[in-house]
């Protein structure tokens, strides 16, 4: 007899998984790398290659030596490579980014049991990593101009010399690969936004909070506008603080989140030692984001509190 | 009162048979009348192999509770009463599980086999002539009457419907509303909108006998027809109907899924919110499904039990989707021979997409509930396997009912019984009304159902064991 498929309820399902989910971030992510090689030429190709192509055959690797069901075509790893690589200056060296693929793939992410199950964003905490060992990871000057000064260094010394807000939004600055170019990112929210992958607040969030600390701080619109635009801060908002895995389940707590890191941010930005602060600050809410569960957990309806 | 919108989903309607006028199929050759068509206790069959039957002639009385009588649907004789093997739409009763092939994956737990009357009709479709009107003057002979019609919730849970009406004689209840349950929010369904165009009639008289006998128990209580607004016929026929009855109201829904669980419905129609573990009139109101108020109303009116159903019968394997009016017991592949069949069928579902129940014998018997039968294509019978969840959220807010959804699987993996419990309240998971939401949008394609299921579960079991101080 012609056996029929015997199997639970529901029979019909949206369609939609976790490679489509991926591949509409990859797809985001699809300006930023264009405009990355335009304006750093063949070493952001060859960056974002290497990344990339370490990310994956580390995952292939690590799930072929300790028998695990093959991951790779889930996408998650070239989102970890490409985010990555778009997070490093042009000043690093290629066998300097493997080793911070490798370090997100296999440390972040496949140790702590693949994807679903890392506490930190991967290619946050290989950045940060890379931060701490290779000191040229951050700044980066770009080829084309004479200032090699982050536009984020040079605020920290006040609005002279600072990059006009135009070249801020074009990307004609020094800074990483992937997060110069202001319309780049947003290009990428818009997608993502339509695509329904994350909600539109949520990034507004991280932005906001950034802008009015340094409306507040600096009494000056344009400094706290080139807080916005200059370094991480777009790309982290977008890319990085709305992963799903390492941040909380709730909208509510997506905004809890990402004003954590807003503050965070500021902080570092305008009293810690270092320039930037996105990717820290990013990394330490990934630590909170349990406990911002616990308080932010959705309310069910007529359910007993 | 405030009510904010409760998160739903836009399925495809698919209701390709909402203008497919309903017709009757021929006398089946035989009918398979399963002992447990209702939840609660099975039926005990009161005939014996080689009777001869009358169409609505009693052949299973009531079990000791909660439970509801069987007649015979055809007139033929009794070839057999066998034991069935266990069928796949009641998985939900018994928490079974199949593998692909078919195979059971864990055993049943049942303490005695589920009987069926195998009834060969004589094609005379002879009635019974001893069925005549009940005769009722009090509430409780009304109810006692509708006891006898074998009328179960014909919406899905087969709950019997004389003990739905029973329990709003709790003196602590006030029912305000009655609520006719006419939404039909799965996918592809039809058979209540064909029930309100073909017998408004019946509904009215319905509405009439509620009003008239269970007075005592209704106070001054509206009746609400809540209906979604992809079925303009039927709201039209309804309006037409009720234009002059001013305590009968008809909601037009928006066509929403899960619009047409009863918690869902409650709050959408009267903003009351349901508690888990209360029983419904408590929160106001009683909720019956509009097939089941015409099913009875016409036992009450003409005497005829509920003998046969209206089915949608449809899916990506149908060539022509049809609605059948067929006696209950009918088996599907005999639905499927008047709608013919574009490819051999993967898989063969009882009710709708979202909630019906997969078979795996073509052959299997049409119950009183069955409202709807699929028959999917091999393309459309497999989902993709479950793969590690990403904790994207989109449970948590598809989730009518703003369960914690994700960490409803989570929680069940911990060892300890009562940390497991704590942490599967905290997830508002007894809240649950089994929609199957979560799992449609999952992009990890998570099981979700299933989990939510097997927590409710737990969590009753483990209650009842608290209750009895620590002992099972």
């Amino acid at each position: 007899m012609n056996y029929l498929h015997v199997s639970p309820a529901p029979h019909i399902h949206s369609g939609l998984t976790t490679q489509k989910v991926m591949l509409d971030v990859i797809i985001a992510l699809a300006p930023s790398a264009i405009v990355s090689v335009v304006l750093f030429k063949l070493k952001a190709l060859w960056l974002i290659l290497a990344c990339v192509a370490a990310a994956v055959l580390c995952e292939f690797v690590f799930n072929l030596i300790v028998k695990k069901k093959q991951t790779v075509s889930d996408l998650s790893a070239v989102v970890t490579g490409l985010i990555l690589a778009l997070n490093l200056s042009a000043n690093v060296k290629i066998w300097q980014a493997v080793c911070g693929s490798v370090f997100a793939i296999i440390i972040v992410k496949s140790l702590f049991g693949g994807l679903g199950k890392n506490i930190v964003n991967p290619a946050i905490g290989a950045r940060v990593f890379m931060l701490l060992t290779f000191a040229s990871v951050a700044g980066g000057a770009n080829p084309d101009l004479s200032t090699g000064a982050t536009p984020l260094a040079v605020l920290k010394e006040g609005l002279d010399g600072a990059p006009s807000i135009l070249n801020l939004f074009l990307g004609n600055v020094g800074g990483t690969i992937g997060e110069t170019c202001a319309i780049a990112i947003l290009l990428g929210y818009a997608y993502l936004v339509i695509r329904k992958q994350i909600k539109w607040y949520v990034p507004c969030a991280f932005i906001g909070t950034v802008f009015v600390c340094y409306l507040v701080y600096s009494q000056s619109i344009v400094m706290a506008v080139s807080q916005v635009l200059a370094g991480g801060l777009l790309f982290g908002a977008v890319f990085m603080a709305t992963d799903y895995v390492t941040t909380p389940i709730s909208n509510l707590g997506k905004v809890v989140f990402c004003v954590g890191c807003g503050l965070i941010t500021f902080a570092i930005r305008a009293f810690g030692a270092f320039p930037e602060g996105v990717s820290i600050s990013i990394l330490c809410m990934n630590l909170l984001t349990p406990l911002i569960e616990k308080v932010t957990k959705p309310r069910t309806l007529g359910g007993i509190k | 009162m405030a009510r904010k919108n409760i998160s739903s989903l836009h399925l495809p309607h698919n209701k390709h048979t909402d203008n497919v006028e309903p017709v009757r199929i021929e006398t089946p050759e035989e009918v398979v009348l399963p002992m447990d068509m209702h939840s609660g206790d099975h039926a005990i069959p009161v005939v014996n192999v080689g009777d001869r039957v009358l169409v609505g002639q009693l052949i299973a009385k009531e079990g000791d509770r909660f439970s509801s009588p069987v007649h015979a649907t055809v007139s033929g004789t009794v070839t057999e009463i066998s034991e069935m093997v266990d069928q796949p739409y009641r998985l939900h009763l018994h928490g079974l599980a199949y593998d692909k092939s078919g195979e059971l994956t864990n055993k049943p737990r049942r303490s005695k086999p589920t009987l069926a009357i195998h009834i060969k009709s004589d094609g005379k479709m002879e009635k019974d002539p001893g069925l005549k009107p009940p005769v009722f003057e009090t509430a409780d002979e009304f109810l006692q009457a509708i006891r006898e019609s074998g009328c179960v919730g014909l919406g899905g849970a087969a709950f019997p419907t004389w003990a739905k009406l029973n329990e709003m004689k709790n003196p602590e209840y006030k029912v305000k509303h009655v609520l006719i349950n006419a939404a039909e929010c799965e996918p592809y369904i039809t058979s209540d909108q064909w029930m309100m165009i073909k017998h408004p009639d019946l509904i009215d008289k319905g509405i009439a006998y509620m009003r008239k006998y269970l007075a005592e128990y209704l106070h001054d209580a509206d009746f609400i027809i809540c209906i979604e607004e992809n079925k303009p016929r039927a709201i039209e026929a309804m309006k037409e109907t009720f234009k002059d009855q001013k305590d009968v109201k008809i909601q037009v829904l928006k066509a929403i899924y899960p619009q047409g669980a009863k918690q869902v419905m409650l709050y959408n129609a009267t903003g009351k919110v349901s508690i888990a573990g209360k029983r419904f009139p408590y929160f106001g109101a009683v909720i019956i499904n509009v097939s089941s108020l015409a099913k009875t109303a016409e036992y009450l009116s003409t005497g005829m039990p509920l003998v046969e159903r209206i089915v949608t019968v449809d899916g990506s394997a149908v060539k022509t989707p049809m609605v059948l009016e067929a006696p209950i017991g009918t088996r599907i592949s005999t639905l499927l021979s008047y709608t013919g069949l574009k490819s051999d069928p993967g898989k063969i579902i009882i009710g709708g997409p979202m909630n019906g129940t997969a078979t795996a014998g073509i052959d299997d018997p049409i119950v009183k509930v069955s409202n709807c039968i699929l028959a999917f294509d091999e393309k459309e019978a497999v989902l993709p396997a479950p793969t590690a969840c990403i904790h994207c959220g989109r449970c948590v807010n598809i989730c009518p009912v703003g369960i914690n959804v994700a960490s409803v699987e989570p929680a069940l993996a911990i060892e300890d019984e009562n940390l497991r419990a704590k942490k599967l309240i905290d997830t508002g998971i007894r809240q649950c009304v089994d929609c199957a939401s979560c799992a449609y949008v999952c992009p990890a394609n998570r099981k979700l159902l299933q989990a939510n299921g097997q927590a409710k579960r737990f969590l009753k079991n483990w209650e009842k064991t608290q209750s009895n101080g620590g002992k099972r």
